[in-house]
């Protein structure tokens, strides 16, 4: 947008990114995985464990969780942004510390609790679960949008008043800008958040790799509970390895 | 049966499931603020062990609490076992994270204060850094415990202990008379708890955070 | 929008007034003031006596309370004040670069609002890095972050003047510097405005600062009232009541010594000039002084002749009192006393 209109050509990149860091997680996750495919292969699975880890079961619960955790960030983003923007503005500032408060207290109610309670509501199902994900993940985005652009230093602000900037061009172009590291943090951590409570899903009968942990323990399979165990905190680092790459990508340069 | 009804019948039950809730998480952020805090001031002047010593809490931290919980199981067994390890380890990135940032957020003129006033490094940690970044680590603490409190519940499915199993009776009771005053007495219980934790934690920092870092200036 | 002809455009203040509500008394009360085209006018006063307030209200980030406000004769409480500042170049003391922008991003800020072509934003960009003594190619594509303190000043001026506005107000722009950046840049500044003569408002409470830069100053007092708009030697020489003279301080003889140069006095040509101390003739008189005390003497040698002790109280507008003279009688090195001075006259040769 700016970049491209004030012809300013490409920003230098402010040291580089290490690539090797970037690389552990993958490497790492690689490794647990194939450990995994091992270990399974060593066990000797009974029918109800290789019907409960066949290739297609395993990728429909991965399509299942990964289908839960992004259109619930989506929603979030949706609705947690513009509602942090709102809360921002000055004429806004005496509902901050309500919304600090509430997302502070929100934190303490139990997600297993508000997925079960949305289930008197709505029934089981996707839609239970992505609620309870959502109303579970909105609060601290909303609140890293807000305190990210609130604290965006007032010197800048009136130095963009100054140069003429209209209220609508100092907010895109000055203080959401400047709270893009703001808000993209929020976002990571709600995504991280919304993986580890999809796992949750399957309560609601969501489905995803919860299901496998659950189905395990019920049936009494430890293997496959322990596949279910450790594909979902694969898919957790797998999240927040890609969160953080876009945390990297987005934020603007020179902040 | 409506709720309160249904609350002043299991009153027993209730009362010795939010003790065991509140035991459970007191135990474990107890554990982990004293070896966070002793990770952290021994860590806090080491880039290196600093560095791991976070990536590792957070790394923790990522693993959905289901997962870390079953995964527990063949190593410390049903209950609380499993609970108490989880939970423990929950609790090390806010804790940790909030006494390096503290410890290393103290302006650096009063430990030069301190250190030409002849104090040892061990003396400036301990009598200028640590009071210094006491609020800092509190509020880490604090914030740990709300978490924990909210993961507490889901470890009544391996069997651990508190309100959490409120919850999932009412989960496998959906349809019948009392799964909805289960599920909200469970929940409800578990706020009550965060609640009177936040008041125990107003009242240590009032109590502990010395009066001239409370005043406005 | 403002119609110049020179670089700058015409101020004129009518009583300007600022009344915050629930304050007791006006922040800023009845300014009238006028400020011709092309000069650089300085308001100089103390912490909280409204001088940055009344600037504010010329591009109106503050929006006066009653008054008028005209650049270059037009009603600027008619326009909108975006569109307004847009031509009204503004700097701060805490420079306010963005640094999510690159240098010439934030140089090309104003431009681009302004619906700039590229290729022109890039020119102008190049011309005023240059202008304010930065390589664009070096600091171009920089961030703010990876500049020093005085650098950023620079941009920054270099960021108000982007538009090639007719006025530009400048809020101690200097005063987040350490003193020699400081200086550096007042000296730097002193030429550009020479070269760029637009009308200019000035805050600061550093009266050095004022006389180095100003045009004129304005003096000014609690609630923005004027105690004093004139220019600097005129202040200097009588200031207008004891407040002025209070902020002047007690050295006004000095810093009227400072704003003369030595090429700007007559220099009588005298044999043996060559024997004594030396200045260069864009030394100010100031130095002058300082060069004869240092060496004992009461002359000292200029590239036009010789400068007299008599000729920089000529300068300040004293009688050169018969001063104690050192005069050597013979070959022997014996001061001599060639007139008795009586002290009062004496006083009144050094100034007051």
């Amino acid at each position: 947008m700016t970049t491209a209109t004030l012809g300013a050509g490409r920003p230098r990149s402010l040291g580089r990114v290490p690539g090797l860091r970037y690389a552990i997680t993958p490497i790492a996750l690689c490794g647990v995985l194939l450990a995994l495919y091992a270990w399974l292969g060593a066990q000797n699975l009974d029918s109800i464990e290789s019907r409960s880890l066949t290739r297609e079961v395993l990728f429909a619960k991965a399509v299942e969780h990964i289908q839960m955790t992004l259109v619930a960030t989506a929603l979030v983003v949706v609705i947690a942004i513009p509602l942090g923007i709102v809360a921002s503005r000055a004429r806004n500032r005496l509902i901050t510390p309500v919304i600090l408060t509430v997302a502070n207290l929100g934190q303490a109610i139990p997600c297993i609790g508000l997925l079960v309670l949305c289930t008197f509501l709505l029934g089981v199902g996707f839609q239970t679960a992505l609620v309870g994900l959502v109303a579970y993940a909105v609060l601290p985005v909303l609140r890293n949008t807000m305190v990210g652009v609130q604290q965006v230093d007032p010197a800048l602000i009136e130095a963009a008043r100054g140069m003429g900037m209209t209220r609508g061009q100092i907010l895109r172009r000055v203080e959401l800008k400047l709270a893009v590291p703001a808000i993209l943090a929020g976002l990571r951590t709600a995504l991280v958040l919304t993986v580890g409570v999809a796992t949750l899903g399957a309560f609601v009968a969501a489905g995803g790799f919860g299901e496998l942990i659950i189905n395990g323990l019920k049936l009494n399979r430890m293997p496959v509970t322990i596949a279910g165990a450790v594909l979902t905190a694969s898919i957790a680092f797998f999240i927040d390895w890609l969160g953080g790459l876009a945390e990297n990508l987005l934020k603007p340069r020179g902040i | 049966m409506n709720f309160s009804e249904y609350v002043v019948s299991r009153w027993d039950t209730l009362s010795l499931a939010a003790g065991e809730h509140a035991l459970v998480v007191g135990v474990a952020i107890g554990v982990s603020t004293a070896v966070g805090v002793g990770i952290g001031l021994l860590a806090h002047d080491l880039p290196k062990t600093r560095g791991i010593s976070l990536a590792i809490s957070a790394a923790i931290l990522t693993v959905p609490s289901l997962a870390l919980l079953t995964l527990l199981i063949p190593i410390t067994g049903l209950g609380w076992g499993s609970t108490l390890v989880a939970l423990t380890a929950y609790a090390f990135l806010p804790i940790i994270r909030n006494t390096v940032a503290g410890l290393r957020g103290v302006d650096a003129s009063m430990v030069e204060a301190g250190r030409g006033m002849g104090m040892s490094r061990t003396r400036v940690l301990l009598k200028v850094r640590l009071p210094l970044a006491w609020p800092l680590i509190l509020t880490g603490v604090r914030v740990a415990t709300q978490m924990l409190i909210g993961i507490a519940a889901i470890a009544a499915y391996v069997d651990g202990p508190g309100l959490g199993t409120q919850i999932f009776e009412g989960l496998s009771r959906l349809g019948s008379v009392n799964a909805l005053n289960a599920t909200l007495a469970g929940t409800l219980g578990i706020v009550v708890i965060a609640v009177l934790f936040d008041l125990f934690f107003f009242a240590v920092r009032q109590l502990t955070i010395p009066r001239g870092l409370r005043v406005r200036s | 929008m403002f119609d110049r002809d020179t670089g700058g455009a015409s101020i004129e203040l009518r009583a300007l007034t600022k009344h915050y509500p629930g304050q007791p008394a006006p922040a800023v009360d009845h300014v009238d003031l006028d400020i011709p085209a092309g000069e650089l006018v300085v308001f100089v006063g103390p912490s909280g006596c409204g001088k940055t307030t009344t600037m504010k209200m010329i591009n109106r980030l503050v929006e006066p309370t009653s008054g008028e406000i005209r650049i270059g004769g037009e009603d600027v409480l008619s326009l909108h004040p975006d569109e307004l500042r847009r031509h009204i170049g503004y700097a701060i003391q805490q420079v306010g670069l963005f640094p999510h922008l690159t240098i010439g991003q934030n140089i090309g800020l104003v431009p681009n609002l302004l619906g700039w072509s590229a290729a022109k934003t890039a020119d102008r960009v190049e011309e005023l890095l240059s202008l304010v003594n930065l390589e664009a190619s070096a600091f171009h594509d920089r961030y703010p972050r990876e500049l020093s303190g005085g650098q950023q000043q620079r941009v920054g001026v270099a960021r108000a003047l982007a538009a090639d506005p007719p006025v530009m107000l400048m809020d101690e722009p200097f005063g987040a510097t350490d003193p020699i950046t400081r200086e550096h840049l007042q000296n730097e500044f002193v030429k550009l405005q020479k070269q760029l003569r637009k009308t200019i408002i000035f805050v600061t409470h550093d009266f050095e600062e004022a006389i180095k830069l100003g045009d004129r100053i304005a003096v000014l007092k609690e609630r923005s009232h004027i105690a004093q708009y004139d220019t600097p030697a005129n202040i200097l020489a009588n200031p207008a009541d004891d407040y002025v003279a209070g902020f002047i301080g007690a050295d006004a003889t000095l810093k009227r010594l400072a704003l003369l140069r030595v090429a700007d006095v007559e220099c009588g040509q005298q044999p043996g000039s060559a024997n004594l101390p030396q200045i260069a003739a864009d030394a100010s008189l100031r130095e002058a002084l300082d060069v004869m005390l240092a060496h004992g003497t009461d002359r000292c040698g200029s590239p036009s002749g010789v400068l007299t002790y008599g000729a920089l109280c000529e300068a300040v507008g004293t009688e050169p009192a018969p001063a104690p003279r050192l005069q050597s009688v013979g070959s022997g090195s014996t001061p001599v006393r060639t007139a008795p001075v009586p002290d009062a006259a004496r006083g009144e040769a050094v100034g007051t």
